[in-house]
């Protein structure tokens, strides 16, 4: 995967400026995306393109269990949000719907990457590549049964019987 | 080794263990809500499926609902096909809705208590991060996404990765238990350990300051256990849980004798071995005011509000948070939290919306009339509670002050009904977030415990409710 980031250089962006709560009655996955980052970054959906990554500080995704969360982010075009730490239902609802790769990294890369950065991530390798910079960081790699629903597209794609 | 009161739990409901990844889980309640169970009902459809265990599923609505009168029909046309669709669903797949107009209709945490849907040792999830709140039953209570919610519809299981315990005492026995309350020790909790010090973990809520809580009180400290990031919060039920749960409505009928086996199993053991610790000293307490814009960003009423590099202790995104919150809730450091002036009050949500908290905002109300610059509104948590108080004659003390007497519903806690603040307007809240934006677009969140909500409304500022008799 390659892309250009859009950093949040902040903790706790919590799911009610990812996708604020009068929202949650969207069933249009496109227009939900419309109002993506709308409580944080106004701009957000003017600037963000397909195949764009997120990156942000520890705890991303706490509060409300909303998977309308990474559905705005991932119909927004964003494919992976990379941040120091992840609120546990926001990762695990990014996983399920295979909506988009939450990533945890170190200092190493969050310090390292700035916005507008082009990196690539090999999840195969757990490595990213910032191009712009020329610099190489390591992700922390998923567990085997997230690698293996993220690789089969989702919880429902995903056969536990063939382990 | 003992095992903690978590584990137990989790062990008896292994389905498939996987080491180091996630494990399936059974579930044993799964409650339902309007907001988050549209497209899992979608996709039982789309592939044929059913609902495995209906017995198991309660529904209700309570997010979108309008809290004025509930017999009216709802003029906000996407709440009302939203709320529509549950009913839809729920007679499609043979799931017990609690609707509109059902006596037992409220909020999902606030009805599975108190119809004894809500069990000790019990796996229960819902499409809602607050679940956590169940686990003041010595329950193992999960929020899940709709994706979660679909699974556990088809499958009764989920796939989690095993959290690890971590143990919060509370030592000590409150001085002033009418002033110092159960959400001011969950969020002197919260200010401590971060708004990520749960990720990962369980907490089991222990020590005296615990045991002495009832359990309503118990529940508002579960349920602010997600605000810390833990997957889930519980307390080892006592003779005060049973005394809740017995002879509600849903209750089961060999009761008793599951008591018993509650009784001898359900509690850490002495040798369990907890990944994380975390003690405070109930005489610490003193009544809390968040002052930004998660729940860590917190004080003492006594207290200024602390400036950017106070709060930050040297932790630079810490510091750049604390510097946009205080832009976004317009405050300064060095501000007296006494000084500050608000313009509404919500007395309501699955944190403090039970009858207690209303009985205890209500001796703070009686004979007064709310400052003429606040707008002020209770919110019971179910059209039960509502009907309690009713018959304490509570609707009356709060009208009689001026403030608004409601329907039960989620209401002012997320904003997704008509019941918002405008921009720039700044509410003492006894719900759970104070996010940007999180009670209407613009709007300024302060939370607090029902006292000093209900103290803030008849001052029009914060007020430290220890100097007033709440006796």
């Amino acid at each position: 995967m390659k892309g250009n980031v859009i950093k949040y250089d902040r903790d706790n962006i919590d799911t009610d400026v990812i996708i604020p709560g009068q929202y949650l009655k969207v069933h249009d996955y496109a227009e939900l995306a419309t109002h993506a980052m709308e409580g944080l970054d106004p701009d957000f959906h003017s600037k963000v393109k397909d195949g764009d990554f997120i990156l942000s500080g520890k705890n991303f995704g706490c509060g409300s269990s909303r998977e309308h969360a990474p559905i705005a982010l991932s119909h927004s075009g964003i494919k992976a949000v990379l941040a120091l730490s992840f609120a546990r239902i926001f990762y695990r609802n990014a996983v399920d719907g295979a909506f988009l790769l939450p990533i945890e990294i170190d200092k190493d890369a969050y310090d390292g990457i700035s916005e507008g950065d082009e990196i690539t991530i090999d999840v195969s390798t757990n490595e990213i590549k910032n191009i712009t910079k020329n610099q190489t960081y390591h992700m922390k790699p998923f567990s085997e049964i997230i690698g293996k629903i993220i690789a089969a597209g989702g919880l429902f794609k995903y056969k536990p019987d063939q382990d | 080794m003992g095992r903690t009161l978590f584990e137990k739990i989790w062990d008896s409901h292994l389905v498939v263990e996987k080491q180091n990844n996630p494990s399936l889980i059974y579930i044993d309640r799964h409650l339902v809500h309007e907001v988050t169970s549209p497209q899992a009902f979608d996709g039982l459809r789309i592939n044929n499926r059913k609902v495995r265990r209906p017995d198991l599923t309660i529904a209700t609505m309570d997010h979108n609902v309008p809290t004025t009168d509930h017999s009216l029909p709802i003029l906000d046309q996407t709440s009302s096909v939203q709320i529509q669709t549950l009913e839809k669903n729920c007679k499609d797949f043979g799931i017990k809705l609690f609707d509109i107009a059902s006596p037992n209709q409220g909020i999902v945490h606030v009805i599975g208590p108190e119809l004894g849907i809500t069990l000790p040792g019990a796996t229960i999830v819902c499409g809602d991060s607050h679940t956590s709140t169940h686990g003041a039953f010595g329950a193992l209570a999960l929020g899940i996404g709709t994706s979660d919610v679909e699974h556990v519809l088809a499958s009764q299981t989920m796939w989690l990765e095993k959290p690890v315990p971590f143990e919060i005492r509370v030592e000590g026995k409150r001085k002033n238990p009418h002033a110092v309350t159960a959400k001011d020790i969950v969020l002197s909790i919260i200010k401590n350990i971060g708004t990520g010090g749960g990720t990962g973990t369980v907490i089991e809520y222990r020590g005296e300051g615990i045991s002495d809580l009832s359990m309503e009180q118990r529940m508002t400290i579960c349920n602010m256990s997600i605000e810390a990031g833990a997957r889930a919060g519980l307390v080892a039920p006592d003779e005060k849980t049973f005394d809740y749960l017995r002879g509600r409505k849903y209750t089961p009928k060999n009761f008793e004798s599951l008591v018993d086996t509650w009784r001898d199993r359900l509690k850490s053991d002495n040798d369990a071995k907890f990944e994380k610790q975390f003690v405070l000293n109930i005489d610490d307490i003193v009544p809390q005011v968040s002052w930004g814009t998660n729940p860590g960003m917190t004080c003492d009423v006594t207290e200024t509000i602390p400036s950017p590099d106070e709060f930050s202790k040297g932790d630079s995104n810490q510091k750049k948070g604390a510097e946009k919150a205080l832009d976004y809730m317009d405050l300064k450091p060095g501000t007296f939290m006494e000084d500050i002036k608000i313009d509404r009050v919500f007395i309501g949500s699955c944190t403090n919306a039970r009858l207690e908290d209303l009985v205890a905002a209500s001796k703070v109300i009686k004979g007064q009339k709310i400052s003429s610059n606040v707008k002020a509104m209770v919110v019971p948590g179910s059209q039960l509670v509502k009907k309690q108080a009713e018959e304490l004659g509570l609707d009356k003390i709060f009208m009689d002050a001026n403030f608004e007497w409601r329907e039960a519903g989620c209401s002012m806690c997320l904003g997704m009904n008509p019941d918002i603040l405008s921009p720039g307007e700044r509410c003492a809240s006894t719900s759970n977030r104070n996010f940007e934006g999180r009670q209407g677009t613009g709007g300024r969140t302060h939370l607090v415990s029902p006292v000093m909500a209900a103290a803030a409304a008849i001052y029009g500022h914060f007020v430290d409710v220890r100097k007033m008799d709440l006796n």
